[in-house]
């Protein structure tokens, strides 16, 4: 009873910061001329109006999730690691070249480009880590400004020296992965992909690796302080190392099945014009870190991105509203943050 | 090299570093008071974006640049108000006002201009250019400091002004208190509440003129997330300069070049991809110089001590 | 009458921390205030600088009834306060510091040089001499805690409030302050002093007021009375005294060859200390905070990278080896400052539990959870800690219960040595026993013990071996038996004298 208790006061806070992003996406609709009602049934249903629908909502939280779960990681480390973006776009971009100029069969190249993808991926993000252990350079900015680095280096790849030149159309992209190679789709006909399944079993496997295994515990202690945990024996730079290497680790697969899944070839800004990166740290902030959260926070970002999608098609309210709702939320979500915080400090007094 | 390193690229540097420079100004009186405002970009972009719907609604420059801070203000009020009175964590309120920025300006470009992605009107007039009489006149300098935007003069007086706040005035004495230990200052009845929304209203005016210069000085257009990191490398000049005003200013000119440097270089052989990566990756090289105050300290300060 | 704080009540929620107190003050008078961590002295003196509202009660200043909003209110009111914790900028200079809140000023300007005249003036008219242009940052505690009496005196208070001034000071220093409060007191200041430590109280106070569990339990003057009838007040029975068996010393555990840490000033952090810990001995190490001691557990723990000398546990070279590999071979560390080092605040009493014993309760890298829940349960049954559940979050448990938690955490661990620093800073008297006595039982078992304290009585109760540390050097070692309190102070102070 007292378990089912807190969980409903657990589910309270962002029920309501859902409310609050509802209310706030109703004023901008207001303010466009729309009618309230009618735009969020229209974005209902771009959401999970129908099976097709809701798999796509799926296919879009995909990549979402796996961003969002290597954030969380390196949140609960005392981490910020905002360059996801760059870690995605390094990761996808490996991933297609493993998956097209690697020679041997289907399998092999799928297995072999989904580690290509965590790999550089996690490089990137352990370079970071590398930065601020060995030279004390603030992990906020230095992942910041990698962003910026990665993509247009990746941009450069596909608009020069990879680039494909087989098409007529003069996109900067590389040429499309053999399909044997492909992630298989769940469902024929559908956008939803193997990778959802593989972002649904990280968040569970995150969930226990943070709550039952040593090194999770190592790593929230870290972040809870790491002067505790230095104390205790953790060595802070090598769990920096390490984790960081996951978190962005967990971006390259974001990338790579998105790549494997639903692009089948890296196309410049395809990953990074829909925001898949912010998403995920949106999706962390929203769940507090948590694992099995972070997941069910991805998906009704996504489903907020899927539903404005549906909205435009069908009303004349544009879909930036969905943007407002989400950043809203993020704001809430960062106030409910003091809210607990102010009652922690009552109780201490 | 004599066609990179001319009297423009210069010239160019100056009206560059002018958005990078207020905002780290407005960073650095942030930092002064205990507060690390991650939300700079955002505050920036605002003002770039309200800079333009004050000017296609007035037709009036003055009133766009006074739009713009007005908005950047309402911003950063909000940004006061979760980091002083809820006393929410300063980074995630500062990300969480990046996107809130980016959502708002994407949704009134829409709702506003009708349009996506950007908003360009030729009709659109930006700030006024200033010959400045006898200097104009000397050769290369007069070339390079002349014919800037009223606002990238107004920079250069602001940082030496705000020097002489800060280490030579009663309130800039209390405010660099304030920031330095806010449980003794508070102990002295001094209100640092006060000052630190006193600064954080300063950082939104500030951010507010930059991003005027943003999108009405250095082109005369608005683009979705056209601040491109700026408020970051600004934030990153506010850790190098020591959160000192001529300090700031020194390491913004360095960032304020390698902006120029990338444009210019664009012309030339090299491929654009690697000519904007310069700023960044000058920035990060830059950041090596800098010795942040490290873990250790940051968690002793947030671990209070049981003595 | 001067001042009178009549029927004080403060409570928060469920806990009241003064109950009806009544306290008054006379011109000129020095009135100690003296009780146990937690009988509410430091709220009551809050409450007379507005920084907290008493739930119910009144307080007459000069006959007339006053109410505080705020420290503003009382320092208009000319009441001051010396805070435990200092309330400096360390970047500022000396006379800035004092100056602050009420700085000269020429139109908007801050005037410095005036204010260097005017601190530099106030400095002598009291007996105080300072360098106005010295950064507080580089001045020495003593002269950190004139600054503060300055600063309160430049702000016109009658009425200053010393709360435990004399903590981190030297003897000489803790003399010279007695001093200059009597001097003060002659001119007409009056005074409140918090303390807990009685001898300097029945030196300098005129009445002594003390409070157990939020309430008065007697107010005296103090010709009338004694150390022994204080402490009967205070704790409300008479103390067990602790016995100490005589027990074999072993072999070396600990042995540190030359170790010197150099720091960023000039001074070196640590300079070549030596020093050994045998099987069944406590060696206390003395010394007033921040002379090195602080270094000295980092170095041995592994947080701290010595740059000279060698450090051996149990015949082992482990200079510079990370911490997790020291405590492996059979450290455990009771850090001295549990809130930075000892524990993270959001996790819960059985997450702080388990770090250092991850190794015993995992398999494959999984941790095995009834067994830790068990484990941490028998601590807190056995050292009475007073938790709400296992998994209440660390930051709801007081300090003291806090620090018992800490100590089972690390005796627990088994080790044959074990660092106990500043164990029972701010803990009450019954935890304190606890604490003493399971360190006792220790090193009877035959562990080797380095106890590090400032406090001299805990040093002289326990240790059986005593060194004294001043400015990162070792001055002086001295065997328990023949130890004298005045010695070991001389020592503290750096008076050098062959041990």
């Amino acid at each position: 009873m007292d378990k089912l208790l807190q969980f409903g006061r657990s589910m309270l806070q962002p029920l309501l910061a859902i409310l609050v992003g509802l209310a706030a996406g109703a004023i901008a609709i207001v303010i466009v001329g729309g009618s309230v009602m009618d735009t969020y049934a229209e974005m209902w249903k771009g959401a999970f109006g129908s099976f097709y629908f809701f798999t796509n909502t799926l296919s879009r939280a995909t990549p979402i999730i796996l961003i969002g779960l290597g954030v969380a990681l390196a949140f609960r480390a005392g981490f910020f690691n905002m360059g996801s973006e760059g870690q995605m776009v390094l990761g996808a971009l490996s991933a297609a070249l493993t998956a097209i100029y690697l020679p041997g069969p289907g399998w092999f190249k799928l297995v072999a480009a989904i580690m290509a993808g965590i790999i550089s991926g996690g490089i990137w993000s352990a370079f970071a880590g590398w930065l601020d252990a060995k030279y004390k350079m603030n992990l906020l900015i230095t992942t910041l400004l990698l962003n910026y680095i990665a993509t247009l280096f990746a941009g450069y790849i596909v608009s020069y020296p990879l680039k494909d030149r087989s098409g007529s159309a003069a996109m900067a992209q590389t040429v499309m992965i053999d399909k044997s190679v492909w992630l298989p789709k769940l469902f024929h006909g559908m956008s939803v992909h193997g990778g959802f399944i593989i972002a649904a079993v990280s968040a569970v496997l995150l969930f226990f690796f943070m709550k039952f295994t040593v090194k999770g515990y190592e790593i929230r202690m870290l972040g809870g302080n790491p002067l505790f945990a230095s104390y205790g024996g953790v060595q802070r730079g090598k769990m920096m190392l390490l984790s960081m290497f996951v978190s962005g680790g967990f971006a390259g697969l974001a990338g790579s099945v998105e790549v494997l899944g639903t692009q089948y070839r890296y196309i410049d800004s395809a990953l990074t014009s829909p925001g898949y990166a912010w998403s995920g740290i949106m999706a962390t902030l929203l769940a507090g870190s948590h694992p099995l959260g972070t997941a069910v926070a991805a998906i009704l970002l996504a489903a907020l991105q899927t539903g404005g999608m549906g909205m435009e098609r069908n009303t004349d309210v544009p879909l930036e509203v969905s943007s407002i709702i989400q950043a809203v939320l993020i704001l809430f979500v960062s106030a409910k943050l003091s809210y607990s915080f102010l009652k922690r400090k009552k109780a201490r007094s | 090299m004599d066609q990179i390193f001319d009297v423009s690229l210069f010239a160019s540097t100056l009206r560059m570093i002018t958005p990078i420079l207020l905002a780290a100004l407005g960073g650095a009186i942030c930092a002064r008071v205990g507060l690390f405002n991650v939300g700079l970009e955002g505050l920036v972009l605002i003002g770039a974006f309200s800079a333009i719907v004050g000017n296609h609604f007035t037709g009036n420059v003055f009133l766009a640049v006074l739009f713009a801070v007005f908005c950047s203000l309402l911003f950063s009020i909000l940004f006061g108000y979760m980091s002083i009175q809820l006393k929410a964590n300063v980074i995630v309120v500062g990300i969480a006002l990046n996107f809130l920025a980016l959502g708002l300006t994407t949704f009134s470009l829409r709702a506003v201009f009708n349009v996506k992605g950007a908003y360009y009107n030729k009709d659109m007039v930006g700030l006024p250019k200033w010959d400045i009489p006898v200097l104009k006149d000397i050769p290369w300098l007069g070339d390079v400091l002349s014919g800037h935007s009223p606002l990238v003069y107004l920079s250069l007086v602001l940082v030496v002004l705000l020097q002489l706040f800060l280490f030579k005035t009663v309130t800039g004495f209390r405010l660099l208190a304030a920031g330095e230990n806010p449980t003794a200052a508070k102990s002295l009845g001094i209100k640092v509440t006060r000052i630190q929304y006193g600064a954080v209203l300063m950082c939104g005016v500030l951010c507010g003129l930059a991003g005027a210069q943003l999108s009405l000085g250095n082109v005369t257009m608005f683009t979705e997330g056209m601040t491109s990191g700026r408020g970051f490398i600004a934030l990153v000049a506010t850790m190098l300069g020591q959160s000192n005003p001529l300090g700031v200013a020194a390491s913004s000119l360095l960032f304020g070049f390698m902006d120029a440097l990338s444009i210019r270089l664009q012309g030339f052989a090299l491929p654009t991809h690697f000519t904007m990566m310069l700023p960044y990756i000058v920035t990060i090289a830059a950041m090596l110089f800098f010795k942040d105050k490290g873990y250790m300290q940051e968690a002793r300060k947030s671990n209070e001590s049981s003595r | 009458m001067l001042l009178q704080m009549n029927s004080i009540t403060k409570s928060y929620g469920n806990v009241t921390a003064n109950s009806n107190v009544n306290f008054t003050l006379q011109k000129g008078e020095i009135h100690a205030l003296v009780g146990e961590n937690g009988a509410g002295k430091t709220t009551l003196m809050r409450i007379l600088y507005g920084m907290e509202s008493p739930t119910s009660g009144e307080i007459v200043l000069n006959g007339k009834p006053v109410t505080f909003e705020n420290p503003t209110d009382a320092i208009r009111h000319q009441i001051g306060m010396v805070h435990q914790h200092f309330m400096l900028f360390p970047t500022f200079t000396i006379s800035e510091n004092i100056v602050i809140g009420r700085e000269p000023s020429k139109g908007i300007g801050f005037d410095r040089k005036t204010a260097a005249m005017e601190t530099e003036q106030l400095g002598k008219q009291f007996g105080m001499p300072i360098d106005p242009w010295k950064k507080v940052a580089d001045c020495s505690l003593g002269m950190q805690q004139r600054v503060e009496i300055l600063k309160v005196l430049h702000q016109g208070a009658e009425i200053i409030i010393l709360d435990e001034p004399t903590g981190v000071l030297t003897p000489l220093e803790v003399k010279e302050l007695l001093i200059a409060i009597k001097t003060l007191a002659s001119q007409g200041k009056s005074f409140i002093l918090i303390s807990h430590k009685l001898q300097e109280i029945m030196d300098v106070a005129d009445r002594i007021t003390v409070l157990r569990d939020g309430k008065v339990t007697g107010t005296v003057f103090s010709k009338d009375t004694n150390a022994e009838q204080l402490s009967r007040l205070m704790v409300g029975r008479d103390l067990i005294h602790i016995s100490r068996n005589a027990t074999e010393v072993g072999q070396a555990v600990l042995d540190l060859e030359g170790i010197s840490v150099r720091g960023s000033k000039t001074k070196p952090l640590l300079s070549d200390v030596n020093l050994h810990v045998n099987e069944g001995e406590i060696v206390g190490i003395a010394g007033i905070s921040g002379n090195g001691q602080s270094e000295l557990i980092q170095a041995i723990s592994g947080l701290l990278k010595p740059d000279e000398g060698m450090i051996k546990l149990l015949g082992q070279d482990v200079t510079g080896a990370p911490v997790g590999a020291i405590r492996q071979i059979g450290l455990a560390h009771i850090p001295e400052d549990r809130y930075q080092w000892g524990v993270a605040k959001d996790a819960t009493v059985t997450e702080n539990g388990l770090m250092g014993h991850t190794g015993k309760h995992q398999k494959y890298g999984v941790l095995g959870g009834q067994g830790i829940r068990q484990m941490v349960s028998e601590w807190v049954e056995r050292f009475g800690i007073k938790t709400g559940s296992l998994s209440t979050k660390a930051q709801y448990l007081s300090g003291g219960n806090l620090q018992k938690l800490i100590v089972a955490r690390e005796l627990a661990q088994k080790t044959p040595f074990l660092i106990a620093a500043e164990p029972t800073r701010g803990v009450d008297v019954g935890a304190m026993e606890i604490i003493h006595g399971e360190l006792l039982k220790k090193r009877d078992e035959g562990g080797a013990i380095l106890l590090i304290s400032s406090e001299l009585t805990e040093i002289l109760k326990l240790s059986d071996r005593i060194l004294v540390m001043f400015e990162g050097m070792i001055v002086g070692e001295l065997n328990a038996a023949e130890a004298t309190e005045e010695h070991i102070s001389l020592l503290m102070a750096g008076g050098r004298a062959v041990g």
